[in-house]
């Protein structure tokens, strides 16, 4: 039986190097730039025609700003918006990852921890950032939940101090895991299916089409997590509590 | 697992940052203003419809009020029309049945009077007559040869007459 992890190897198509620094083109990254490929065809697309009676491809694009123009309103207020282009631009990557991860002999670029930890890190520094030039030394009091009694902090600091240093491990686990996962059941029963052969493998393979489906549903749900998540963080910065 | 195969690490990272730079900056630049532009201009284009309904709306109601009260106006007017017409109908009525009751009640006394005055003519003729006759009859009597009874008739009769007279 075939290895269910096999889908995650990467193999060197092209050799490069930058300074020193290995830059080699592998499915990866080759996956990457058709994922940037088709989000700019999309939105270029969908943007030209500025009806005001949009059409099909318009109305989705559309229907897409509105929605994570909702998530940025609901979680960060009016003045979240300004991040717009940022948190747009990566849930539409993560989304379109995930998605382009289910066609089958393609790359699940998500599905690589490094991917995955670049977002949540840089996420975490930006809101970090963020939060100091907004309120300066003032932005250390998100490690006291409001209304702590004074003898506490001993205690309530390094708590805090750990669930914030978890924001980004979590961020960066949650998607790389759910993805991981999805693609190794779908390789076992994959696996199971031709093994089983004729007479018992329409049962694993019944099952990967059902996987399947949710695995398409997972992929947007894991986007929208990462983006609401991102959304939570930078809110948190800007508002403090 | 092959995703902790640290060879591709640096490769991946940097074009993930590449990658995602360039779609930051193109949809930044180049994507994301018409479809917000559009969106905005719709929010705008549909708010503005709103309004102007709600304005048509007032505006409609306010002049079905205006003329709900115009109507009831016309209304009490036509009322008050009929009313006074009504009014001025038993009035010019009372007034002539008055006025027929007296015309009439004059014409019975004038009636009643010249009747009376006639009556009276009447009887004044005939006492005028009466006397006539009586001077006629006492001419002739008087040419005549009279007996004591007709003495003593013509004392009576006369004194009858006398007494007729002044009962009448």
């Amino acid at each position: 039986m075939q290895d269910p992890l096999h889908a995650f190897e990467l193999h060197q198509i092209l050799p490069l190097s930058l300074f020193g620094l290995d830059i080699s083109l592998n499915k990866a990254t080759l996956v990457m730039w058709v994922v940037v490929a088709l989000i700019i065809w999309f939105l270029l697309r969908a943007g030209s025609s500025r009806s005001l009676i949009p059409g099909k491809l318009q109305n989705l694009a559309e229907v897409l700003v509105d929605f994570i123009r909702g998530i940025i309103q609901d979680t960060m207020g009016t003045d979240g918006l300004r991040y717009f282009p940022l948190i747009s631009t990566l849930f539409l990557f993560i989304l379109f990852c995930n998605l382009l991860g289910l066609i089958p002999g393609s790359y699940t670029v998500t599905s690589q921890l490094v991917v995955t930890g670049v977002f949540a890190i840089s996420v975490y520094i930006l809101s970090l950032a963020i939060g100091f030039s907004i309120h300066g030394g003032k932005f250390l009091g998100i490690l006291v939940p409001p209304g702590t009694p004074g003898w506490l902090l001993p205690l309530m600091i390094p708590i805090e101090l750990i669930s914030q240093l978890a924001r980004p491990i979590s961020l960066a686990v949650r998607l790389f895991a759910n993805m991981t996962a999805g693609h190794v059941i779908l390789g076992v029963l994959f696996g199971l299916t031709i093994t089983g052969g004729f007479l018992i493998g329409w049962l694993p393979f019944s099952f990967t089409i059902a996987l399947y489906g949710l695995e398409f549903g997972i992929a947007f749900i894991q986007a929208y997590i990462f983006t609401v998540l991102t959304c939570v963080y930078i809110g948190d910065a800007i508002h403090l509590h | 697992m092959p995703q902790f195969d640290s060879n591709f690490f640096s490769s991946l990272i940097f074009w993930e940052i590449i990658s995602f730079g360039i779609l930051l900056w193109i949809l930044y630049k180049y994507a994301f203003p018409p479809i917000l532009e559009t969106l905005e201009a719709r929010e705008k284009k549909i708010r503005e419809s709103i309004e102007q309904a709600e304005k048509n709306r007032a505006e409609s109601e306010q002049r079905l009020q205006t003329y709900e009260a115009k109507l009831q106006e016309a209304t009490q007017e036509a009322e008050g029309i009929v009313n006074e017409a009504r009014d001025q109908a038993q009035r010019l009525l009372d007034e002539n049945q008055q006025r027929i009751r007296t015309e009439t009640d004059r014409l019975k006394t004038e009636a009643s009077q010249e009747i009376d005055r006639e009556r009276r003519k009447a009887l004044q003729d005939i006492r005028k007559e009466t006397a006539d006759l009586a001077l006629q009859v006492a001419e002739k009597i008087l040419t005549r040869n009279l007996s004591d009874d007709d003495h003593r008739r013509f004392a009576q009769e006369a004194m009858d007459a006398v007494a007729d007279h002044q009962t009448n």
